[in-house]
């Protein structure tokens, strides 16, 4: 009986995906007046969201008599993202393409039966969740090493071309659709993870890559480094990818003093910011308060070593201060950077003319802001930063991954979890406080430095309070902890105003409303840290009524 | 004689682990009613269920035969339950008379202050420092003030958790005797002791929970008097 | 030195305003710790809902009568700033009570961007200052001193007046009424405060009422003598007030007060001290202070004693 739900969605999504071609041979071409044969000149040729629809509704069809392992989980996701193509194409045509009366038939080619998906995909949400249960099914627990790599080798390529693909989802920032095309294919995309993840593979894969660690770094590197060569390497994704990357790093930074040591920063821009503004005064820049011009190396390494500084004096009240204080300490300091720099303080920041003409890095000659070609292959501007970015979230990375399983790494979880604790055991918390803040300021002066020679102008408006927030809220989102959830978290708070551009006045208050949101339903965040528990979620115990 | 509190299949969980085990077992009007047992036996978590404060996984509690498990802590207090919680728990950093106050929050009527007056004539001490913050007082004094407090709701069922706990010999045959008294002018008192002895001499009947279950039910004097009891509870060689 | 009398009086003012918005912070924090950032937000939202009263309900001929309209925008600013801090308890913290501290408390913070925000898109013309009018007896005193002089206008009096009335009020309440020892037995016991049939979450939210009532009030005045509001005005004056809520001791009514004026008089005279950096830095000061009061002595001037969690 259930069986018969869940085809009927199935059905339901290919025939909205359908509905020109259905209304035609339904009212014999008089319905409506355009339904004639050549307003579809080739009904079954269906591309972009229609086509994934098609697909999601032929695959639940096929998947309600493939008793595949996790097929609830899996039913149920196809039908969150189906139901959510159809309501986000329909809200599309109806406000942008001309009414209602768009929803069902319109100029013909993009004819769609959006409440035909929605329902279907409400039923398939609801009937989904009672399929039989799939055959049982475990992934090999310690394959091979060969099978491992292979596994790993196809997993992170695909991510690669799903990553490219998501990007240049949108057609571009000329296409007036472009935000309504990224957002249905987000929701394929995500319906796609959720039933990888009922599978069991998204677990096997991530467990593979923490048993061959390096191996998977150097392959994930690898495919980082490819993405110029797919469909998203041309100057704009190489630049927003160059912005992401700069936030990534900064948040992974961020996720060691937040989520590593528990320690919350509401001022952790500033540390960006200081790396920035010393990497602009070495540059040799024309506003720069002093004239020389050190090589990026150098400028890079006294950007960290400043901000590292800075970090260890913001860090010192942790001495004495804990939870919710600490976090104003830092949120004060930040403010206190940001009025400084504002007012230009010691001619070092600029002022509100900020620090312009920073010259772009070069190498052996070659500017990185210029096209370069490989072998005949001509690349799109801007790729060597891309590369260098992509070199530095490596280290970045490669420093956090090694700090979190290490004396000092344990240190810091064991101060998250419980700091009377910790300092019984014999850690030196204050030590080891003052330098989580140490080294995540280290990193944010690092990135700064890209960020200054990359922009080319620093102003202190790139350091605020909101910035501090949307690094924060990148950590949260992703998971607190995780190096994969910091990304995650940087890449869809900086890419998502990218692509949706129409809607990038409502950033912040998204942003705001994405925190209450995650803290209330999902306090882990979307990649949650196996080991981490104390901080953010409760300890499992339903009957205490909660009324404290 | 009725039936004023009555538990039916209590289990309660703090997540996987079982607590109490379908505990089962009636408080008659007019009576002194002890659970017995040791440390870490579940009786704790049996009061703060009736409390309303925790969730039963199963079974069911009837007060005067409406069923109140589902009750918020508040609501439960105001059909006449009042909890006297282990550690006494005052509010130390308020006044014993603002303590009292506190205690008679749900009520709206006007004998308020009469029935504080109550209180400090059955602890004089109280009286006489009522203005004092009550975490400045000494063990026995502070469990005086918290049965004080439990009494100014006018409950209609009493529950002491562990009033004897860090009291002196003396204290506790103080506060016993308290106890017995508030009995005789009316008030059903349902006790929680691990000083079994103490406890089982005044009860008009008695459970023993052992590991989450009720073990033996008898009168107090019965108990008394069971060998088994007297092994577990009393420290004597099995005869 | 009237200049520094003047800006003397300017610290009182601003303090008062300071104040009325810490209160809402102390007594939140001092019945379930809390830190409501969002709180400053509230004040703002108090402002632009007084705004509107005045703009759009008010009839135009009784807008100019003070003593209708500053009532009136008193009324309906406390009251969205109260409805407002209903849902927030109800849909942001209450889920999250009994959750690890950091969770309310970035719950605060995306409340408080979202709010701001929110105001800035939605309300007409937001994203500019938006001029408010003086909803009272225009002028003032005028104060002759040496060669200088001064005026202090009546507004600014009422508001100090009101200020100082409204906390006195307060810690009365805090400290005789029967709700106010409900808070009290929260503060210091939430669990036992339940067996004494206190419904917590009714107290709680009674808490952000009058937290938000008393934005609310500073809202419309802060308007009345700034003469312009805008939507970063509770992000700002939220921190003054939460800086002077620790500085007289976090839960403490008195101290909140004490704090609020020490912040405001920091603020005017340091923007008058060309050696402080000026005005440019005033805000820089205030977040000195606010450092070393929370690492050097966390507990505030007014100590343990005279909280809300006394």
């Amino acid at each position: 009986m259930n069986r018969l739900w869940t085809v009927l969605s199935g059905l339901g999504f290919a025939v909205a995906a359908m509905m020109p071609w259905v209304t035609f041979a339904l009212n014999d071409g008089n319905y409506p007046a355009k339904s004639t044969l050549q307003f579809f000149d080739a009904p079954f040729l269906l591309t972009g969201f229609r086509l994934h629809l098609l697909v999601i509704g032929l695959l639940v069809v096929l998947f309600t008599f493939l008793p595949l392992p996790g097929r609830p989980r899996i039913l149920r996701a196809a039908g969150w993202a189906g139901g959510l193509i159809s309501l986000v194409n329909g809200a599309y045509i109806t406000f942008k393409g001309g009414g209602l009366g768009a929803i069902t038939a319109a100029d013909g080619k993009v004819a769609f039966a959006a409440f035909v998906g929605v329902a279907a995909g409400a039923l398939l949400i609801w009937s989904g969740a009672k399929a039989a249960p799939g055959i049982e099914f475990s992934w090999p627990e310690r394959p091979s090493r060969w099978l491992a790599y292979l596994a790993l080798l196809v997993s992170f390529a695909g991510l690669l071309l799903f990553v490219a693909a998501i990007l240049t989802s949108g057609g571009g920032i000329t296409n007036p659709y472009s935000a309504g095309q990224f957002m249905s294919f987000l929701a394929m995309a995500a319906g796609l993870i959720a039933a990888l993840g009922a599978t069991g593979v998204l677990r096997w894969i991530g467990e593979l890559s923490e048993q061959h660690r390096y191996f998977s770094l150097l392959v994930m590197l690898g495919c980082a480094l490819g993405l110029p060569f797919t469909s998203a390497g041309n100057e704009y994704w190489m630049t927003v990818a160059v912005n992401i990357g700069v936030y990534a790093a900064t948040a992974i930074g961020l996720n060691i003093v937040v989520g590593l040591a528990g320690l919350l920063d509401l001022g952790y821009v500033a540390f960006m910011g200081i790396g920035a503004f010393v990497a602009a005064n070495l540059s040799g820049a024309a506003a720069a308060a002093f004239d020389i011009h050190l090589p990026f190396i150098f400028a890079a390494i006294a950007a960290a070593l400043v901000a590292g500084v800075f970090g260890a004096i913001v860090g010192s009240p942790t001495l004495r201060v804990r939870g919710d204080y600490l976090a104003i300490v830092t949120m004060a300091f930040g403010e206190i950077f940001v009025r400084s720099s504002q007012n230009n303080i010691g001619g070092l920041t600029g002022g509100s003319n900020a620090i312009p003409g920073i010259p772009p890095l070069e190498l052996f000659g070659t500017g990185f802001q210029e096209s370069i070609s490989i072998g005949g292959y001509k690349l799109a501007g801007g790729v060597l930063y891309y590369v260098l970015i992509v070199l530095l979230v490596a280290l970045v990375m490669g420093v956090f991954a090694n700090l979190k399983d290490s004396r000092i790494g344990r240190a810091w979880i064991a101060i998250r979890e419980d700091e009377d604790a910790a300092r019984a055991m014999g850690i030196q918390t204050g030590r080891a406080k003052i330098l989580a803040f140490l080294i995540g300021a280290t990193l944010a002066g690092l990135a700064g430095a890209v960020f200054a020679h990359k922009t080319s102008s620093v102003s202190y408006e790139s350091f605020r309070f909101t910035e501090s927030v949307t690094l924060l809220a990148a950590v949260i989102l992703g998971g607190m902890g995780t190096i994969p959830g910091a990304v995650l978290g940087a890449s869809l708070l900086f890419v998502l105003p990218e692509t949706l551009r129409e809607f990038q006045d409502y950033r912040l208050m998204l942003f705001g409303l994405a925190l209450v949101l995650i803290m209330r339903f999902r306090p882990q965040g979307l990649v949650a840290d196996r080991h981490r528990r104390a901080e953010l979620t409760t300890v499992d115990d339903p009957v205490e009524v909660a009324a404290r | 004689m009725s039936e004023l509190l009555e538990v039916r299949g209590l289990s309660v969980a703090y997540g996987a682990i079982e607590a109490v085990r379908d505990v089962s077992f009636t408080v008659h009007a007019g009576q002194i009613v002890s659970l017995i047992g040791s440390n870490g036996a579940g009786k704790t978590t049996i009061l703060r269920t009736i409390s309303g404060l925790l969730r039963p996984k199963a079974g069911e509690i009837l007060f005067q035969g409406t069923p109140i498990h589902a009750l918020p802590a508040h609501t439960v207090l105001g059909m006449g339950i009042a909890q006297c919680p282990e550690g006494r728990r005052l509010f130390a950093r308020m006044t014993v008379e603002e303590n009292l106050q506190l205690g008679a929050y749900v009520r709206r009527d006007d004998g308020i202050q009469a029935d504080i007056d109550k209180v400090y004539d059955l602890f004089p001490v109280l009286g006489e420092r009522r203005h004092n913050k009550a975490g400045l007082f000494s063990g026995g004094e502070q469990q005086m003030l918290a049965i004080g407090r439990a009494l100014m709701c006018k409950p209609r069922l009493l529950m002491l958790d562990e009033p004897s706990m860090g009291l002196s010999p003396i204290m506790t045959q103080r506060i016993f005797d308290t106890v017995a008294e508030l009995r005789d002018l009316g008030t059903t008192v349902l006790l929680v002791e691990q000083n079994a002895l103490a406890a089982l001499a005044l009860s008009d009947q008695a459970y023993v929970i052992d590991l989450g279950r009720t073990t033996l039910h008898g009168t107090g004097h019965e108990l008394l008097a069971d060998s088994r009891v007297r092994a577990a509870y009393l420290g004597e060689e099995v005869a | 030195m009237a200049a520094y009398l003047e800006q003397l009086v300017n610290g009182l003012v601003l303090g008062s305003i300071i104040g009325l918005i810490a209160l809402g912070y102390t007594m939140v924090y001092g019945v379930i710790q809390l830190i409501n950032f969002a709180h400053g937000e509230v004040f703002m939202v108090g402002a632009y809902a007084s705004l509107a009263c005045y703009l759009w309900i008010l009839p135009p001929d009784l807008a100019g009568t003070w003593y209708i309209a500053l009532p009136a925008m008193i009324l309906f600013g406390s009251l969205v700033a109260a409805l407002l801090a209903i849902a927030m308890e109800r849909f942001a913290y209450r889920p999250l009570r009994g959750a690890p501290r950091l969770a309310p408390l970035i719950t605060a913070l995306g409340v408080s961007v979202f709010l701001q925000e929110v105001v800035r898109l939605f309300f007409p013309d937001a994203k500019q200052a938006k001029p408010y009018p003086t909803p009272f007896i225009e002028g003032g005193i005028t104060v002759h001193l040496g060669d200088g002089q001064f005026t202090i206008a009546y507004i600014r009096i009422l508001l100090v007046v009101v200020a100082i009335g409204l906390a006195a009020l307060l810690q009365l309440y805090i400290s005789r009424s029967r709700m106010g020892r409900a808070m009290r037995a929260i503060a210091n016991d939430p669990d036992t405060a339940r067996l004494m049939g206190i419904n917590p979450d009714r107290i709680i939210v009674w808490t952000f009422v009058i937290g938000a009532v008393l934005a609310g009030v500073a809202g419309v005045f802060y308007g009345g003598y700034q003469n312009t509001i805008n939507t970063d005005m509770g992000f700002q004056n939220g921190i003054f007030a939460f800086t002077a809520a620790v500085l007289g001791g976090i839960g403490s009514i008195r101290g909140a007060v004490v704090g609020a004026m020490i912040i405001g008089v920091v603020k005017t005279i340091a923007g008058q001290l060309p050696f402080l950096g000026g005005t440019q830095y005033d805000y820089v000061w205030i977040f000195v202070v606010l450092i070393f009061m929370l690492v050097f002595r966390p507990q505030g001037f007014f100590g343990e004693t005279e909280r809300v969690r006394a």
